[in-house]
Parts: structure tokens; sequence; C-alpha cells
């Protein structure tokens, strides 16, 4: 009697819980294929084809931007060197025609893409449609810093970053914004504090670690994996600009402070200075870019960018630095056709190699070349009195982006050491007097030329 | 085999207990025990694992709703970064809650507390007569307008009106007195106080003090009034203290549809009081405006800088009429903000414009000076590949065709060095003197008010040598100074595509801005073609000139040129008149004439070498200056220039002889 009941009740229960399973299961599945569509197709094995998760992703992206007018054009390291590889076969590949998808359904975590802020007409509306669309967004905002030159300026924040999550797959998209120097800035990716952590592997993005700064690319429309997209048209020059392509900020703030407390020459002769300096540095950046010569502005240059954002109005010429493993046999008829003649020549390309050519009203733009050691880096300097050869030590360092009188120029990222190994650490404070064989703190003797060469070491004109 | 199998599930079987009984029957039910203990086992086995399958569901969907929580959170903390705008107290609180509100009113000193928080308070000498209306959200407290009506002065009482009719229904409205404010307080004002439920409002007497606290179109929470006993005294200072309760924020907002444009207007008429209709529940004013695009547009890309300060009314005015011109877009509008106000800001957003705050750094017309500075700056940082931009002010009305205007003259400033800007301002141009919306003219004087500014000129002459604040230079007269214009010139029309609304202002009042503003024309027809452009450039301006020189018909200068019939009866003619004019910068002469032909006579305008074109009558009006002007060659030898005398020094120019 007892056992039956207990029977019973164990069958009602299992009934009613296998019931009760079935509907469980059905309703996960469903929740499942609602939440990541990709889910169960995933879940059968990474099959890369038209439906995985990344086509899928970035051609829901695509739609969106285009049915949005969101001027975007495609940056990731990863497909464009896929791209860049098979260039001709992509373009031969007719609209449709493609089979098998190649290069966007590669493994990858993120799709980077960059939008061209200034082309963007309807910033509004376009978060919401992505959401509704699936994605889930993340937008990352700061201050303008084309503003942070100009006192007392504060305005509305503008976009650096949107990170659009579609499944496990997202969508990085970098924004682009126009700076003067006709290049293109991105901002940093600085995670806030309300920001979830773990939205994305943010470790893996390719852009954003740094600001980054870029020439302003041409564009081209392809059809990859029967989506169109834009692309550089360069992609081999857009790819090797990537891992160079870090920015660092003028110190705005500082050099205010700095024009607070010295106060800024306004005189007559200082603005012409600025303006023909301002002209030079123009023109040597023309002309070293058509060589393909990197260069980053040294010396009081780079003292007068790093502590003032500006030209130094008494210093009297223009410093650059170029690493000798850059020479090209052509610089000097480069500049002599580009109106800029020879007005010294020191030392060899073996050795201390400095150039000087005479600009317009009395500026010299002054080229030391950089010589790479295991442990530093060093220019040279040769009296051309005495024949006496002098050595600068800097220690080691690599090259940023940064603007500067309304141009993109290298600038050492440390900038801070490299400008201490010059100036010593008492930089900040203005000195009209200096002699560039005993001044600098980072100066070693360096023998005398032999007298036998003096002729092809000590050049001047 | 049982003893060794031990049981799954021990409890419902209690399978140890009954060990003799299965012994018993042990062989007998061997086969039928097993298949049922085996059914039993596979039904616990199946029942563990539905809630195995159980908990993991409740944890995935707790996960997925937490996820979605995260998601939604960095809207929330936006709303809750626009509560925090608010005072606190609304927060935590009860819906029905009350707000201390004191006013007081007096000769010399007026203030207002909302819960013990002063948010006006004036005691400054000679400043701040009249009376002070503090509108207050009812829902929150918040201060949404603060405005000061000198009822003492003539029309102020009027722009009360206007102010306190565009206050919402509901609105909490505080006034109070100081030092006077019933001299010019009329009767339709009046009867509005009374409309209030004002008792004293309506009766409000020669240095009465008064205060006031009411709800519009609701009951009246408060009012004290003092009569003055004297005309040469004031009435008693009154301290009105009174509890205002709240309404539940529901009843304070409207029910506009959930789209983009409702959410700013949404986020503006919260905070804000005073501007209309944009703000009514039934039937509010757009604030997006599609004009026509402009076919073959060449200004699309060239950035707007919007300069301005505290005028917000002002501000969104002249947005909206900025909004509404053909051709406009909008992404490429900034507005400069000269100080860190909040309401211009607010103003700014509502349109979904980009708005940029500069914190003051000098005093007066220096400061505005460096804003300027900064403004332009900032427009060409901003817009790095921008040749040009466009400089606004606050207080402009701006026509249907400016930037058609622009779009088909601006090929001119690349085209041409010697031109300085291209201004859409005629400072000779009144409803008596302009008539042709078609015709341009050059000029050496910089008329401002809505010009188109090239970049080169400002980054390589301006930007450089700009005055620095302790120079407290006005930027415009600066720029109209010889060193700086290099005797360029500027390219205006006959009619102007702007219009200067401001009265109050740095160097602007009433009585000025009537006397030399209030009459000016003002283009009103959309997509006007301009005529034979290409003669504007140097060259070109001066055959053009020639031509219509040789045309023009000699008026007699016998008559006086200060009376109408100066100038014959007819229209569409072209006439010619001579004036005295020694040396380049005699204007004794063209002053006087100016001053009786009512346009601005404050300093010269207007002139291109010695010649002045203008309408009378709807003839174009040429005025030569004899000799200085290379055009005197075309005086007849018969005719002798005409000389006006200047008045004596005290009569002459009125009291508010300040620059623009």
């Amino acid at each position: 009697m007892n056992r039956i009941n207990k029977n019973v009740i164990l069958a009602l229960l299992t009934l009613t819980s296998s019931a009760f399973l079935l509907f469980q299961l059905y309703y996960y599945k469903h929740y499942l294929s609602a939440k990541n569509g990709a889910g169960l197709s995933k879940s059968k094995g990474s099959r890369i084809g038209f439906d995985s998760i990344q086509w899928r992703a970035v051609k829901k992206f695509i739609m969106l931007t285009s049915s949005q007018n969101v001027p975007v054009f495609l940056i990731d390291p990863l497909i464009l060197e896929l791209i860049n590889k098979n260039l001709e076969q992509v373009k031969n590949t007719s609209h449709g025609s493609t089979s098998e998808c190649n290069f966007f359904c590669v493994p990858r975590d993120f799709t980077a893409f960059a939008l061209q802020y200034h082309l963007w007409k309807n910033e509004e509306g376009w978060f919401r449609i992505a959401e509704n669309m699936g994605f889930q967004c993340l937008k990352i905002e700061s201050k303008d810093p084309r503003l942070d030159g100009i006192d007392s300026l504060s305005g509305t924040e503008i976009p650096l970053h949107y990170i659009c999550k579609l499944a496990t797959h997202a969508i990085h998209v970098v924004v682009f914004h126009e700076r003067s120097g006709n290049y293109l800035w991105h901002g940093h990716l600085r995670l806030k504090g309300n920001i979830d952590k773990k939205f994305v592997p943010f470790r893996k993005l390719q852009f954003g670690r740094y600001p980054g700064a870029f020439d302003r690319p041409e564009l081209q429309q392809i059809t990859v994996d029967g989506l169109e997209v834009l692309i550089p048209k360069d992609p081999m020059h857009f790819l090797e600009e990537i891992p160079h392509s870090r920015f660092i900020e003028c110190r705005y703030k500082e050099a205010r402070a700095f024009f607070q407390q010295y106060l800024d020459d306004s005189t007559v002769e200082a603005v012409a200075f600025r303006k023909s300096a301002k002209e030079l540095l123009q023109l040597a950046a023309k002309t070293l870019k058509k060589l393909g010569v990197r260069f980053w502005l040294s010396s009081g240059t780079c003292l007068g960018w790093y502590r003032q954002c500006s030209i130094i109005p008494y210093s009297k010429d223009v410093d650059l630095g170029i690493f000798i493993q850059d020479y090209r046999s052509n610089i000097i008829s480069a500049f002599q056709d580009a109106g800029l003649p020879l007005k010294h020549k020191f030392g060899k390309v073996e050795d201390s190699l400095e150039l000087s050519f005479q600009g317009k009203d009395d500026v010299k733009l002054d080229i030391f070349f950089f010589y790479e050691e295991t442990d530093h880096m060093w220019n040279g300097g040769t009296q051309a009195k005495t024949g006496k050869k002098f050595k600068y030590l800097f220690p080691r360092f690599t090259l940023c982006w940064t603007e500067f009188v309304d141009m993109k120029v290298h600038v050492p990222c440390e900038t801070i050491e490299y400008i201490e190994a010059n100036y010593g650490k008492t930089w900040q404070i203005p000195v009209k007097t200096w002699d560039w064989k005993r001044s600098p703190p980072n100066v070693q003797p360096n023998g005398v030329w032999p007298i036998s060469e003096w002729d092809e070491v000590i050049q001047l004109y | 085999m049982d003893d060794w199998k031990p049981s799954p599930l021990p409890k419902p079987f209690g399978a140890r207990k009954k060990r003799s009984w299965y012994l018993t029957w042990k062989y007998k039910l061997t086969n039928q025990r097993a298949l049922r203990r085996c059914c039993q086992t596979g039904a616990v086995l199946f029942l563990l694992v539905t809630v195995i399958v159980n908990i993991k569901l409740i944890l995935d969907t707790r996960r997925a709703i937490s996820e979605a929580n995260e998601d939604a959170e960095p809207e929330q903390d936006y709303d809750e970064a626009l509560g925090r705008l608010e005072p606190p107290r609304r927060r935590g609180s009860g819906p029905r809650r009350v707000l201390d509100v004191e006013v007081y009113s007096s000769r010399s000193k007026v203030y207002v507390a909302v819960d013990g928080t002063t948010v006006l308070e004036d005691e400054a000498r000679e400043q701040g007569r009249g009376i002070h209306v503090i509108v207050l959200n009812q829902a929150t407290g918040h201060v949404m307008a603060k405005r000061v009506f000198d009822t003492y002065s003539p029309h102020e009482d009027e722009a009360m009106v206007l102010f306190l009719n565009m206050v919402a229904p509901g609105r909490v409205l505080i006034c109070t007195v100081k030092d006077e404010g019933s001299f010019h307080l009329k009767d339709t004002a009046k009867a509005l106080l009374r409309s209030l439920g004002s008792q004293a409002g309506p009766a409000l007497g020669w240095r009465d003090t008064w205060a006031f606290v009411g709800r519009k179109g609701g009951p009246v929470l408060g009012e004290k009034h003092s009569k003055s006993p004297a005309l040469s005294s004031w009435g008693d200072p009154v301290l009105l203290k009174t509890d205002v309760p709240l309404s539940s924020a529901e009843e304070a907002e409207c029910h506009w549809a959930d789209t983009e444009l409702n959410r700013r207007r949404r986020r503006f008429c919260s905070k804000v009081e005073g501007y209309g209709s944009v703000c009514s529940c039934k039937d509010p004013t757009p604030i997006e405006f599609s004009p026509d695009p402009l076919p073959d547009n060449k200004v699309l890309n060239v950035p707007v800088a919007v300069i301005a300060g505290n005028r917000p009314n002002y501000l969104y005015r002249m947005l909206r009429s900025l909004l509404s011109a053909q051709g406009v877009s909008p992404q490429m509008i900034t507005v400069f903000i000269d100080g860190y106000y909040e309401e211009p800001m607010d103003v700014v957003a509502l349109f979904g414009l980009r708005g940029i705050q500069h914190t003051p750094i000098s005093i007066k017309n220096a400061r505005v000076s460096q804003h300027y500075k900064a403004s332009l700056t900032a427009t060409f940082n901003l817009f790095p590949e921008a040749k040009f931009a466009v400089v606004l002010e606050e207080d402009l009305d701006i026509a249907v065709d400016f930037f058609s205007f622009l779009s088909q003259s601006i090929h001119l400033l690349e085209e041409d060095d010697s031109l300085y800007c291209i201004s859409a301002w005629n400072d000779q141009g009144y409803e008596h003197t302009a008539e042709d919306p078609a015709l341009l003219y050059r000029v050496e004087t910089m008329p401002g008010l809505g010009w188109v500014l090239r970049k080169s000129l400002y980054k390589e002459e301006l930007e450089p040598k700009w005055p620095t604040p302790e120079k407290l230079w006005d930027w415009d007269m600066w720029m109209r100074m010889p060193e700086q214009r290099r005797g360029r010139e500027c390219i205006i029309p006959d009619v102007s595509r702007s219009y200067h609304f401001g009265i109050v202002g740095l160097n602007m009042n009433g009585y000025f801005h009537e006397a030399y503003f209030k009459k000016h024309k003002f283009n009103t027809v959309p997509g006007v073609q301009l005529r034979n452009v290409d003669s504007l450039k140097k060259e070109a301006y001066e055959v053009e000139v020639h031509r219509l020189l040789s045309e023009a018909e000699v008026l007699d200068h016998s008559k006086n040129p200060c009376e109408d019939s100066f100038l014959p009866d007819t229209e569409g003619h072209t006439y010619v008149a001579f004036i005295r004019m020694e040396k380049d910068d005699d204007f004794t002469t063209w002053t006087q004439l100016a001053k009786c032909l009512h346009i601005w006579d404050l300093d010269v305008r207007g002139n291109h070498r010695g010649l002045w074109r203008l309408f009378r009558k709807k003839n174009h009006f040429l005025v030569v200056g004899v000799p200085a002007s290379p055009y005197s060659v075309k005086k007849p030898p018969s005719i002798t220039p005409i000389f006006l005398e200047p008045p004596p020094k005290e009569e002459g120019a009125p009291g508010a002889a300040e620059q623009t």
C-alpha cells in the first residue's frame, strides 16, 4: 500500500519533471539562439565559412555603416595584410562571385575600422540603431586635444573609440580626427572607472594603446568575401605606419605656465623669426619626405617644442636629427634644389656628419646625423678653426609623432631624457648664451681630425 | 547483488530498515523488484538531472540579466549626471515637498533665497533697478530663469509681459522690486500681474517695495507690499517668507514622443524657462529645420564660428535663424561661449550643436578680443582643411540666403588678393538707402557682423600679432587699422544678409540701437542670384565704377543735399553728387551728409576710393569726394562740390558715440 503510493508519486514526479525538463531545454535553446545566433553553429566546431561569427559581425557592421552613412574604412592589420598579399586577385573578383570566405572569416577577436569623424554627418542616432541590430556598444570619449593649445577652452567631448560587440566578435571603430598638418589622429583608449573591464579582451586591441597619427590615406572600394569595404589605396604604406604611429601631444599646460613665468617675446623680430623658421621647417620636412628620409626635431627646436610648444625666438636656427642609416647621397642636392644652399658640411658619413643649409632671412637649418651604439646614440660636432671633434651622447630613443607649428613631425618619444642629456636638468630656464662646445652636459671631446682630411670633413661655403 | 550495491538515495526507500523483508521475498520477487528498483533509480536520477539543469538555467538567466544591466549602465550614469545639476533635495525625499522661499525688496537691495540658498542678491549701487523676476521649476525648485526689467524706463514692461507670457503654466514665479519699478509699468503689465493673482502688483506705486511669490496660473503663495510715504522716500523694506509646495515631476513635464529631438527638448525645458513655444506641451516649435540644400554649395565645408557671450535668448534666436538658412551644415557650426555659462550651453545642446566655453582671462573689450582670437584659432584647429571661416555673433539674424550669398561670392576671396573679407553687412544699407539684393560693393572698411575670414590671412598675419590682453583693444577696430588692413577691401551686399538685433551689449544700448540698427534693411528673399559677381574683382570693379559714373546724371548741386527733393522723384536712375573732400582722410562733408541722410555717421563706412554708393528713392545714388577721389575726373567743370559745415561741438554727436 505504502509502497504503491510511493511508486505512483515517484512516477508522477518523474513525469512532471520530464515535462519540465523538456520545456527548459526548449527555453534554453531558444534563449541562447536569441542571445547569440552563432552560439550553436559555433559549438558544432570552428567551421570557417560564411556563417562564421566574424564574417557576420563585419557584414552587419557594414550594413549599418552604409545605411547610416558612417564614413568608415578598414584598418585591421591582420585583414589588410591578407588583402594586400592578394590585392590583384581581390580587385579582379567581381562582386558576389566569391565562393570561399578567405579574409573576414579568419579567426580573431576584433576587426578594426577607422571612422573619419570630419565626414560624419549624423552622429546622433547611430548608436541606438547599432544596439537595435544586436550590437552591444561601448563609446569612449575624451576632451578634444585640438583645443588644448588654446588657453582656457573647454568644449564638448569628442568620441575616440567605439567597440561594438556581436556575440564573441567585436568591431573596433577607431575615430580618426583631422589635425592641423594634414594628418589624421586617433586617441588613447583609456578605460575609465565605470567601464566593464571584461567587455572585450582590451589587451588584444590593435589600436588605442597610445594615441596615433597617420597620413591621410587615399581610399579605394573593394569587394572582399562578398562585402564592399573601403581600404587605404596603398595598404602597404598604411600597414607600415601602424607600428610607428605613436603620437605624443605637446605639453600645452606646462607651456602656458612657462609663458606665465617668462612671458612670450612678441616683438616684431620674434614674430618674423618664428615665421621664417616655420617656413624653413616646412620646406625641410617637405624635401626630406620626398626623399623618404626620417627626421626628428633636435636640440633647440626640440627644446622649444617640449618647453613652450613653439619656436624659441632667439634660437636663430632650426635643428633636425637624422639616423645615419637613413642618409642619402642626394640630400644636399635636394635641399639645394629646394632653394637651400649648403652652408657647411662637417665630418663624413662614417663619422660625425653634420650638414648646415642657409635658409631665408638668415635662418640656418642644421642637420645632425645620429650614430647608434648598443647602449647609446651620439652625434658629432666639429670646430672649423681647429679641426677639433666633439661627441654628444644621448640615451637610446625611439621616434614618436607630434604636432608642431601645424606640422606632423617626429620627436624622440623619450623626450625628457633626450632634452636633459642635451641641456641638463635646468632646461626649463631660458638661457640666451649657449656655447655648443662647452654648455651641453653631454658633450665629449673626440680628438682632432687629421689635417689631411680637413678638405673633406670641413667644408665651408 | 542488492547487498553490495548501495542505494543511490537512501531516503525515499529506507532500504536498510526493510532488509528482512527483502530477504524473505528475495527469490520470489527478484525479477519484478529489480525492474521496479531500476525504474525508481532511473526516476531519481532523472529528477536529479532536472534539478541540475534548473539550477544552471537560473544561474544563466541571472548572469544575462546582470550583463544587460551593465550595458545599460552608462546611460544611467548620464541621467544621474543630469540629475546632479538639480538641487539635491529632490532626491530621496517624498514626492510632496515644500520649498522655503524668502524674498526681500527694498530701495538698495533685493535678494531671494530658496531653502536657504541665495539665488539672487543685488545690492550694487545704481544697478538692477526695477522688477526682478525668478522662475523656479515647480517639481525641483531649480532656478530656470532670472531676469530684471527696469520698469522705471520705457518699454521694459513690454519685455516683462512678453517674458511672463512665455513662462509655462505651473511654474513658480518670484518678483521683487529694487529701488523703483512702477514709473513705466503700463496697464497691460498691470493687468498681467492681476491675472497672476497679485493684489499689490497692479497697484504698485512710485518707489513702493513689493515681494511676490505665486504659481503661474495658480494660487498666490505670498505677497508683501509697502507703500512709499512720500515722493522723495521709499517704501519700507519688506521680507516675505513663504512655503512653496513642490509638485511631482510628472506634472512638470510634457509628454512628447520619445525621439532623439524630444530628448534634447526635454533636457532643455526642464532646466530653463523663457524660450516660448519650444517648451510648449501641445504644439512645441520645431528645433530641427531642414532648409533646402543649396545646389552647388561652395560653402558647405566652411566652418561657422558663432561668437557668444551670456545672452542665451539672443543665441537662441540667432541659432534658429542660422539653422533655417538654406545650405547650412550644422556639423560645421561651433558656438564659442565667452565664459563658463550654463544657459547658453543649454541652448547649444538643444540644437545639437558643438559648444565650446572659454574661461575669461581679461576685462571688457580686451576680453572680447581674446575670445575672438581663441575662437578663431580653435575653429581652424578643429577644421584644419578649411580655407575660410564664417564668423557670426550671437545677436544677428541670418538671412535665408546667407549661405547662397557666400557660395556665389567666396571664390572672389580665393582669386583676388586685394580682398580682406566678405561681409554680409552693409553699414549704410538702411531701409531707405538699400534696394538691390543682387548688387555687391567693394568697400575699404571692414563691416564685420557676419563675415568670412581667409585662413591664410588669420594664420599668417593676424594671429601672430593679435592684440595682447593688456592692450584693451576692440578686435574689430584693430582689424580696421591700416597696419592690418593694408589697403585691402571687403565685399558687401547692398541689402544686408544679417540683421543686428542686439540691444543689450558691451557697446550697445536701446537708444543707440534704435538710431543706428533698427531701420537696417535685411534680405528676406530666398535664392537671390547675385549679379555680375566677377565685376567685383579689383580691375573689373574700376571699369564698372567708371561705367556707372559715365552714365550717371549729375544732380543739381545748388539744392540742399539734405532735402528730400535733392533727388528727383524717379525710379531706376543713377545719379551722382560731388562733395568736398580735400584729402584722403577728410570726411567733414560726408559725415554731415550721412547725418542728414540718417545713415551711419559715427565714423566713415562704406567708401571705396572716395566714392559712396547707396540708393535714394529707388535710384542709385553715387557720392564722389572731390578732389581726393580718383573719380573726381568725372566731375563736370561747372559743378562746385558741395560743402557742409560741421555744427558746433555740443549739438552734434549723440551721447552714445561709441563703436560697435
